[in-house]
């Protein structure tokens, strides 16, 4: 009984949190316990569920056909959208375009990431891994649009190439709007992603490993191929997934450089709905994107695990 | 030491070219900032300050600036307790469907954001919240959600789970212990990933074009637009206010967290 009397003396904080434990032992009772781990995950579930809500709405808009009549979806189901957008030449092209292009982009993206990577790991001094850390979270921390616009002053009609083109005689050249220009910008905004999720990877390699296979009398290249490349295994993977899709699924930079001269996918969904007023087709186009980007996941997953994209330690 | 001095030298170029491609759009946008000539151009005519000058007086840019903020800060603020308690979840508790779980949470990354922001587009439209400012801000936490989600799992990983044990052990009630123990222990996490969210937040493009009009939009959009029309001075500006942001936003990670932390292995 001295005990309630006591709690009066307790600072407000202890009874605050008395009486919050209280109002969760009623809420959220014991039995229930086994089940805090589900409660944990529920406002999550229930923010990504707006995604399979808006997902479900487009597979629905996809399978409508546009009567031409009025400019609205007709009711009757059909897959006429499916059939014009695979057998349309301009889509298969865009299409493409796209995969060929993120192929492009995730290459030459993971062999300029990867020294940047192991060297920022491997730095014996704290000042470069500094350096290299922040120039990679400055521009990781700018944002497409504003990058983009950076490109567009260096390679534009006026811009800093063409200045130095024209101050050494020349003519100016045609720098931008071209399929070159968005892939240097997407590569540009890739980096950072790439070098992000190969570090974690470049991290766990032990470094006697590489030391042992040197003394062995291997070149630095063979280290590099034998070792270091097949042991940071789950940091390729996540940056190639990353990489990969980001670019496959890219709006801005095909639509900033590019000029509308080299759409990529989102570019032509985002003209289905919006140039063309044919939400049918562009839910059709949009529902194949989906397609393609999830079965290159499931396809890597599958055959390499997740990598350095997995939430917790248990998902290897 | 590891590797010779032709690794060093091969390695180093390649980061040199990188280290010239990651920064090149960055300075010339500030070198552009500071003209004195009416079109952008590289090297700048003179040099002055008008065009940030300029940039206080646009009511335009000053509205959706603050608009852009207020998105940011919903998103920051929505994204803190979802991802930090389905981090926790997942990494502390026994779960059922655990992968299937995991493969759902990180829905927001595989499905393209052209087809996220179309979606949304259309469901926000059919329970009539499209053309306000919040559902904005809740969009760009559900497609960035996986990357709260990420850091505080980093941060749960590394936390021994004993110390939550002992608490419980010492008669901690389930609440105590979890507000006691495990938030701070997972602090650097919710921290970097809510830095994160907000300066991607700030950021986003694609799915704010989707749900926002002429009356709601934010920067970006509206830098966006600008760029297709005429592309005069004051843009320079308003990026190098974005630079000067996420340079901030550097400098705060790496003095509440550390930036090394992003090298740490799983």
């Amino acid at each position: 009984m001295t005990s309630v009397k006591q709690s009066s003396h307790f600072p407000i904080k202890w009874r605050l949190l008395d009486a919050a434990e209280r109002v969760a032992a009623l809420v959220w009772p014991r039995q229930l316990h086994s089940y805090t781990g589900y409660l944990l995950l529920v406002p999550a579930l229930l923010l990504v569920f707006v995604l399979v809500i808006g997902l479900i709405y487009i597979g629905g808009y996809s399978l409508h056909e546009l009567d031409l009549a009025n400019y609205r979806l007709k009711e009757s189901f059909s897959l006429t959208n499916y059939y014009t957008a695979v057998t349309s030449t301009t889509y298969r092209t865009v299409v493409l375009r796209s995969l060929y292009g993120s192929f492009l982009v995730t290459v030459i993206t993971i062999f300029l990431a990867f020294p940047y990577a192991y060297l920022m790991v491997r730095a014996r001094e704290a000042m470069t891994r500094k350096f290299l850390l922040i120039s990679l979270f400055l521009p990781f921390f700018i944002g497409q649009i504003v990058r983009a616009y950076g490109w567009l002053i260096i390679l534009g009609k006026e811009g800093l190439l063409n200045n130095i083109v024209t101050f050494f005689g020349f003519s100016p050249l045609e720098l931008i709007y071209n399929y070159p220009a968005v892939i240097l910008g997407l590569i540009q905004y890739m980096l950072p992603f790439a070098v992000l999720l190969l570090a974690p990877a470049i991290t766990a390699i032990n470094r006697d490993m590489e030391l042992a296979s040197e003394s062995l009398g291997a070149h630095w290249i063979q280290t590099f191929i034998h070792i270091v490349l097949p042991m940071a295994k789950p940091g390729l993977i996540g940056s190639s997934v990353v990489v990969f899709t980001l670019t496959l699924t890219d709006f801005a930079m095909p639509e900033i450089l590019g000029g509308g001269t080299t759409d990529f996918i989102a570019n032509s969904i985002y003209d289905g709905f919006f140039q063309l007023s044919n939400s049918g087709l562009g839910a059709a186009l949009s529902m194949i994107l989906v397609t393609l980007g999830t079965a290159f996941v499931v396809v890597i997953f599958s055959i390499a695990g997740t990598g350095t994209l997995g939430f917790s330690r248990r998902s290897k | 030491m590891t590797g010779t001095r032709s690794k060093s030298f091969v390695l180093w170029a390649i980061v040199w070219f990188d280290l010239i491609l990651l920064s090149l759009p960055t300075i010339i946008i500030i070198g552009a900032s500071f003209t004195t000539g009416d079109i952008v151009q590289f090297p700048p005519e003179g040099f002055s300050l008008k065009w940030y000058g300029k940039l206080w007086l646009l009511d335009d840019f000053k509205a959706a600036f603050f608009r852009t903020l207020y998105v940011s800060l919903i998103c920051t603020a929505v994204s803190i307790p979802a991802g930090t308690l389905a981090a926790i979840g997942l990494a502390r508790y026994r779960i059922h469907f655990q992968t299937s779980l995991q493969v759902y949470l990180l829905l927001p990354f595989t499905i393209p954001l052209v087809v996220s922001g179309l979606g949304m587009m259309i469901f926000f439209g059919d329970i009539r919240i499209l053309g306000q400012l919040w559902p904005v801000g809740i969009s760009l936490c559900i497609i960035n959600l996986p990357f709260m989600i990420w850091a505080v799992s980093a941060s749960v990983n590394g936390l021994d789970y004993q110390l939550e044990n002992a608490a419980a052990n010492c008669g901690a009630p389930p609440l105590q212990g979890f507000l006691t123990v495990t938030l701070p222990g997972v602090m650097p996490g919710v921290i970097t990933g809510a830095l994160l969210m907000f300066i991607l937040a700030f950021n986003e493009f694609l799915v704010s074009l989707f749900l926002t009009d002429a009356r709601t939009v934010t920067l970006p959009v509206s830098i966006y637009n600008s760029i297709r029309s005429v592309i005069t001075p004051d843009l320079a500006a308003v990026s190098v206010v974005y630079i000067v942001i996420a340079f901030i936003a550097v400098l705060l990670l790496d003095k509440l967290v550390g930036l090394e932390l992003f090298l740490k292995s799983k």
